[in-house]
C-alpha cells in the first residue's frame, strides 16, 4: 500500500525555453482535501499543472504523489499513478460524441463493465450528458462542454483530480453551478487541487489554498486565513 | 465505344483507384497524427513490393508452389516489415523532430525517401532494371460479350476493400481507433488522458507503412511489373489524393484516391489524346481543384478527420 501523503510539489523550478516560469514553488494538496492554487492572469498556475502532469519537465525540485516519484514520469504514467485533470478551457475532444470523450477520460481503464458503470455515474451527476451521448462535443454550449470536460476527468475515478480554471469564460450563474459540483465531487472522497483567479468564491469551498505571484508562493494557509492575508491582497489587488 | 472497352477501363480505374486510396490513407493518417507529411512513403511501398518478392524467391526455393500460401506469405511478409520499417522511421527520425519546424521533417523524409530508392536499386540483385512480379493469382475469367472479367482482378480488388473497410473500422470502432483519434485533435489532452502519445505515434506509422506495402503488392500483381522507382509516381498520387480529400481526413483520402484514378481513366479512354497524357491530365485537374477548393473536397466535418 502507498502512503496516502497526497501530491507534494518540493522546489520546483520550469519554465520554457530559456525563461524560466517557476522559481522553487513547494505545496502539499493533502488526501480528501480541496486545495486551491490563487493567482493572477501569467503567475504561472497552468505551467503548475503542466509540471505535475510531466507535460513540461522540471528543471528542479521534485513532485511526488502519495510517496512515489513521479518528477520524470510521461504523461500518461502520471496518470496511471491515479491524478487526472479538467484542464483550462475544458479542451473536450470535439471531434468525439460526448460518449467517447467520457471514454477517453478512462482511457486506462480496460474493464468495460467498470467503464459503463463510471459512465452511468457521470450520467446522473449530468443527465443532461445522457440525453446527448451522441452528440459531438464541439456542437455543444460551453455550459454542456463544461460538463463534458468535468465528467471526462471523473472517469478514471482518480484519487486526485486537478481542475484548471473552471470558472473561465462561463456565466456567473455556471460559475456557481460548477463550484457546488466541485464541493460534491469532494465529498465524494476524491482530492482536488483547484487552480482559479476567482478568489472568494475558490476559498468559500477550498480547505487550504497558496497564492502564486510572478512564479513564486507568496502566502499559503488555510482558506480562512488566506481571506484576511495581506499579502494576499497585495498579490491580486496591488 | 463498346461495352467491353468501357469495362476494361472501369475495371482498370476501380483498381488504380483503390491502390491510391490506400497509399493516401497513409499520408493522411500521419498527417492526423502528427501533422506531418512524410514524403518517403511511395518508397516505402517500394521497398514492400521488393520485400514481396524477396519472399516469394525464398518460397519459391524451398519448393513451395500453393499460390495461396504464396499470395499470403508474400502480403504477410512484405505488410509486416514495412511496419517495422515504419516504427524504424517513426522512432528515429519522425519522433526527435517533433519540436522542429515541419520542414525538416518534409526534407529529411524527402531524403529518406531517395536513399530508399537508391539503395534498391544499387543493392538489390540487378536493381536498376524492372522485375518481373510473380503472377500466382488464379487468371480465370468470366467473359460477357467481349468483356473479361479476370478472376485475379476480383480477388485484389475485394482484398483492397476489406483492408480500408477494416482500417476505417479500426479508426472509429475501437478504443485504440478513439485514441489515435484524440491524439489527432489534441495532443496534449490527449496525454492528459493518460494515452501514451508515443506508442500511438509509433502505431500510426507502422499501420500506414502496412498499408502502403499492401498497395504496393496488390500493384505488383495487378501489373505483374515492379520497379526500384515504382514509389516516386505512387507516392505522389497518394499524397495529391490526400490532399484533393482533405488531408487528415479519412474519407477524403478514399475519395481523392478514386477521383484521381477516375481522371486518369477518363483521359485515358475518352479524351481525343494519347492515354500517355493521362497524368498529365490528371494533375492539371488536381492542380485547378486545389485552386478552387484549397482545404480539399470534403471541408473538414467533425466527425470525419481521423
Amino acid at each position: 500500500m502507498t502512503n496516502r501523503t497526497g501530491l507534494i510539489v518540493e522546489n520546483a523550478t520550469t519554465g520554457y525555453d530559456s525563461a524560466d516560469v517557476l522559481y522553487g514553488v513547494s505545496l502539499n494538496a493533502e488526501p480528501g482535501k480541496i486545495t486551491c492554487l490563487l493567482g493572477s492572469n501569467g503567475a504561472g498556475k497552468s505551467t503548475l499543472v503542466r509540471l505535475i502532469l510531466g507535460l513540461t519537465p522540471a528543471r528542479l525540485g521534485r513532485v511526488s504523489f502519495n510517496g512515489r516519484d513521479i518528477t520524470r514520469m510521461q504523461t500518461h504514467k502520471v496518470i496511471s499513478e491515479g491524478i487526472a485533470c479538467i484542464p483550462e478551457g475544458r479542451m473536450v475532444f470535439s471531434k468525439c460524441t460526448v460518449e467517447e470523450n467520457l471514454l477517453l477520460g478512462g482511457y486506462g481503464e480496460k474493464d468495460d463493465a467498470l467503464l459503463t458503470k463510471r459512465m452511468k455515474t457521470v450520467y446522473d451527476l449530468f443527465p443532461r450528458l445522457a440525453e446527448r451521448k451522441q452528440q459531438l462535443a464541439g456542437t455543444m454550449s460551453g455550459g454542456e462542454q463544461a460538463m463534458v470536460s468535468i465528467g471526462r476527468g471523473l472517469m478514471s475515478e482518480p484519487s486526485l483530480l486537478i481542475i484548471d480554471e473552471p470558472s473561465l469564460g462561463l456565466s456567473p450563474l455556471l460559475v456557481k453551478e460548477n463550484f457546488k459540483i466541485i464541493k460534491e465531487i469532494n465529498e465524494r472522497g476524491i482530492s482536488i487541487l483547484l487552480i482559479e483567479q476567482n478568489v472568494r468564491q475558490t476559498l468559500a469551498i477550498a480547505h487550504y489554498g497558496y497564492v502564486l505571484t510572478q512564479g513564486k508562493v507568496v502566502a499559503a494557509g488555510t482558506a480562512q486565513e488566506l481571506l484576511k492575508d495581506e499579502t494576499m491582497h497585495a498579490a491580486y489587488f496591488g | 465505344m463498346d461495352i467491353g472497352f468501357i469495362g476494361q477501363h472501369l475495371v482498370n480505374g476501380l483498381m488504380q483507384g483503390m491502390i491510391y486510396s490506400l497509399v493516401a490513407v497513409g499520408f493522411t493518417l500521419f498527417f492526423g497524427v502528427l501533422d506531418v507529411i512524410k514524403f518517403s512513403h511511395g518508397d516505402v511501398l517500394m521497398v514492400g513490393v521488393f520485400a514481396g518478392l524477396t519472399a516469394f524467391f525464398g518460397l519459391d526455393a524451398l519448393g513451395i508452389e500453393n499460390p495461396y500460401i504464396l499470395v499470403i506469405a508474400i502480403i504477410l511478409f512484405s505488410t509486416a516489415l514495412m511496419a517495422l520499417l515504419g516504427i524504424v522511421i517513426a522512432k528515429i527520425l519522425i519522433l526527435p523532430l517533433k519540436g522542429a519546424p515541419p520542414l525538416n521533417i518534409l526534407l529529411i523524409t524527402l531524403m529518406l525517401g531517395t536513399l530508399l530508392r537508391e539503395s534498391v536499386r544499387l543493392f538489390y540483385p540487378n536493381g536498376s532494371n524492372s522485375k518481373a512480379f510473380p503472377a500466382i493469382l488464379p487468371t480465370d475469367s468470366f467473359t460477357w460479350g467481349n468483356f473479361s472479367l479476370r478472376l485475379d482482378s476480383v480477388m485484389l480488388f475485394v482484398a483492397g476493400a476489406a483492408v480500408i473497410v477494416g482500417t476505417y473500422t479500426l479508426i472509429n470502432r475501437t478504443r485504440l481507433g478513439l485514441a489515435i483519434r484524440a491524439v489527432a485533435q489534441d495532443e496534449e489532452t490527449a496525454r492528459t488522458m493518460g494515452i501514451n502519445f508515443g506508442f500511438i505515434v509509433l502505431f500510426t506509422f507502422a499501420l500506414g507503412s502496412a498499408i502502403a506495402a499492401f498497395a504496393g503488392v496488390m500493384n505488383g500483381f495487378y501489373y505483374n511489373e515492379i520497379n526500384f522507382s515504382m514509389g516516386l509516381l505512387l507516392g505522389a498520387v497518394g499524397f495529391s489524393a490526400a490532399i484533393i480529400g482533405g488531408l487528415g481526413n479519412l474519407y477524403g483520402a478514399i475519395l481523392g484516391g478514386f477521383l484521381f484514378a477516375g481522371l486518369q481513366t477518363l483521359a485515358a479512354a475518352a479524351l481525343p489524346f494519347s492515354s500517355s497524357y493521362k497524368d498529365v491530365f490528371a494533375f492539371a485537374v488536381v492542380i485547378a481543384l486545389m485552386a478552387w477548393r484549397p482545404t480539399g473536397l470534403i471541408a473538414e466535418k467533425a466527425y470525419a478527420r481521423v
